[in-house]
């Protein structure tokens, strides 16, 4: 009991002492950051040689009617409804298409190899993808583009040979600007803000942050960080941290960034019971659905993330300028329709463009 | 002080103050740390002792405190559920599902109850009656729950909740509605532990099954009837935890069970049954609370919240198992 007791001090005290040796840590990684301009001017892509996938033998079917099929990870949920419906909506403008989206009720890759299969074999023009599995998709991926059928992958990419093109919903850095620009129109441009995250091990939080950082140090300078705080993807441990980060900094703290789809519903609901709506902004990467409550009360005005029914559109597009040979290797950008010219990034990856920011304007066109 | 773990020779103000926790168990302990922890936290911030941050603390935690009576009842009985944490998960599903199909709320908050009851009541069963011990029971619950949570669900959150549904978001006086919970379920249990029958009766059948037999004690049957008890806490817990906030994530919240065990045993329970109260275990799942708090108002990371648990939980069983030597 005496051990017990002295063990349980001294953690007690040692806590206090770590504390004050230790800085806050923004929690990003270490990798190089890339911040893009402040007045929204397009990255400078590096040349990357194009490392896609051609199909062998493809029949040419410029201008003429195609048959493609639309395998996303799973189908009945709001976010592929979503992106099928941009691809449906593309195929009506182009109007020389038949697309259909068929793919299994479930994320499973097993299945969704198997629908593939189906496809190649019924002998569709061209498939569109999001792969449950970036490696075991790839052999039914080639053996598609073997037999001449166009690939093109969106939302979630396989190995690069397996497929020609692949539509990269947002980069890194684009989501960085997107966030910060937000926060510094709501918070205003010498604002203190913090950040809910997931852990600070996970890549594509610790990603996000290190090019926020990088950012904002460029473009809005005088803002400031306060720290970054770990929630896992936990909603009831996300609130409490959000709750924690209000009560210690009190008027100090301007905003909240949350990192993911968990932590941004719950810092809002923090903010939103601590009562300081209007008075904390809360700008994070969130679906629309968790967060309508939120911006109908004008709590949140700004939730980033992209656009899936552009995204569908955009895959689509880019699957026709591939059959009709106007998206060949090499090529710096693509024509996609109302969405304008789409630039080449990363060797085959064609970028969608800015992130989008879904407000009380238009949240409720989305339903995922 | 005759413990091979104790130091053999401690000047006397020291024993004296060791012997007098010893007498008053474990609780003091954990009541000495949260003052230790305030004071220190509070000197480098003085804003973790404001009324809003208290409010955090004491109200954050009270789900796994109110499910860490339960727990506590269950291990002092000898047994241990490790599938609570996947339990709340599904009786708050439960109670969002009802919520949002537009059922009387009365309904929405005691269903989680009665199905808990229900679970608890097959577990103990299967414990007591079929005498599967406890660990592999709840272990294959555990399995059971989770998976057919995310299967049901599809991991699809609960949204659009009535605002009546909200419980745990009402507050009387300033107060939250689950502070009250926390305090006068832990002191009725506390109460009813001590002075019913059949709270003795826990107590002896984890401190000597074989003599709770000879004494006339219907043990089974008092296995089932903990855990049932334990399954209505654990559906508490869980429409504190459902109405907490405007969504519900319908998967089960990470380490839940590990927390809330962690809880009862920091808090003093034997993990070898027979020893321990309700007011430990409430104080601990409240000193997590606040550990968590100090962290971030002292810049140390979140990870150290697992270790420091870690540490306790250890520290704790080191000193009841030298505790049990010193009293053979």
């Amino acid at each position: 009991m005496y051990k017990t007791m002295i063990l349980a001090l001294g953690l007690a005290v040692g806590s206090g002492g770590v504390a004050m040796a230790q800085s806050a840590w923004t929690g990003g990684d270490e990798l190089p950051t890339n911040p893009l301009a402040c007045d929204g001017a397009a990255g400078a892509a590096a040349a990357v040689p194009y490392d896609g996938g051609q199909p062998t033998g493809a029949p040419d079917m410029k201008g003429q009617k195609i048959t493609v099929v639309d395998v996303p990870k799973l189908i009945g949920i709001g976010y592929f409804n979503a992106t099928s419906k941009g691809i449906a909506d593309a195929a009506a403008e182009l109007g020389s298409v038949d697309a259909k989206t068929d793919g299994p009720t479930k994320a499973n890759i097993d299945e969704q190899i198997t629908f593939l299969d189906n496809s190649i074999t019924s002998g569709v023009n061209g498939i569109l993808f999001a792969a449950n599995d970036p490696v075991a998709i790839a052999p039914v991926l080639k053996k598609a583009l073997s037999k001449g059928i166009h690939v093109v992958g969106y939302d979630a990419n396989s190995t690069p040979d397996a497929r020609e093109w692949f539509v990269n919903q947002a980069e890194f850095n684009g989501i960085a600007k997107s966030m910060v620009d937000n926060m510094a129109k709501e918070a205003g441009e010498e604002a203190s803000f913090a950040i809910v995250t997931s852990t600070f091990t996970t890549p594509n939080q610790a990603r996000w942050i290190a090019e926020m950082a990088a950012y904002q140090a460029k473009c809005h300078p005088k803002m400031k960080w306060l720290e970054t705080v770990e929630a896992q993807e936990d909603n009831v441990l996300s609130f409490n941290q959000a709750s924690t980060l209000i009560n210690k900094y009190g008027d100090e703290l301007k905003g909240i960034f949350g990192m993911t789809s968990v932590a941004t519903p719950a810092s809002a609901e923090a903010v939103t019971q601590g009562g300081k709506c209007g008075q904390i902004a809360v700008v994070g990467l969130a679906t629309p659905n968790a967060m309508k409550p939120y911006v109908a009360k004008d709590c949140v005005k700004s939730v980033v993330l992209w656009n899936p029914v552009d995204l569908g559109y955009a895959a689509m597009y880019v699957l026709r300028a591939a059959v009709d040979g106007d998206l060949k290797p090499g090529a710096t950008s693509v024509k996609a329709g109302k969405l304008g010219d789409l630039q080449v990034i990363n060797g085959s990856e064609i970028l969608l463009g800015q992130p989008f920011t879904f407000t009380k304007d238009n949240i409720n066109d989305f339903d995922f | 002080m005759t413990s091979p773990l104790a130091t053999p020779r401690l000047t006397a103000p020291v024993r004296r103050l060791a012997t007098t926790l010893e007498a008053n168990g474990q609780e003091l302990v954990v009541f000495a740390v949260i003052v230790v922890l305030f004071a220190v936290v509070a000197m480098i911030n003085p804003r973790f002792l404001s009324d809003t941050n208290l409010t955090t603390i004491f109200s954050g935690n009270a789900y796994v405190a109110v499910a860490a009576i339960g727990m506590t009842l269950v291990i002092i009985s000898g047994n241990i559920d490790v599938s609570v944490g996947s339990l709340i998960g599904v009786l708050a599903t439960i109670s969002g599902t009802l919520a949002v199909n537009g059922y009387p709320i009365i309904i929405c908050w005691l269903a989680p109850l009665v199905v808990g009851i229900a679970i608890n009541a097959f577990v103990g069963v299967l414990v007591a009656y079929v005498r599967i011990p406890s660990i592999v029971v709840t272990l294959g619950m555990l399995s059971v729950l989770k998976g057919g949570l995310i299967s049901a669900t599809a991991g699809a959150w609960i949204n659009d909740l009535p605002p009546d549904f909200m419980l745990a978001q009402f507050r009387l006086f300033g107060i939250p509605s689950p502070i009250y919970f926390m305090v006068a379920l832990t002191i009725l249990a506390a109460l009813w532990m001590r002075h019913s029958g059949f709270g003795r009766t826990i107590y002896a059948i984890g401190g000597n099954p074989d003599a709770a037999r000879v004494a006339g004690i219907r043990i089974e049957r008092s296995i089932v009837g903990v855990f049932m008890i334990h399954g209505f806490f654990a559906g508490i817990a869980a429409v504190l935890f459902a109405t907490q906030l405007q969504v519900i994530q319908s998967t089960v919240p990470p380490n839940l069970e590990l927390t809330v065990i962690t809880a009862s045993v920091v808090g003093g329970v034997s993990i070898l049954g027979g020893t321990g109260t309700v007011i430990g275990s409430t104080l601990a799942a409240i000193l997590f609370a606040a550990i968590g708090s100090a962290l971030i108002f002292t810049n140390v990371s979140a990870y150290w919240l697992r270790a420091v648990q870690g540490l306790l939980i250890l520290a704790t069983v080191l000193a009841d198992m030298a505790r049990r030597r010193r009293l053979r």
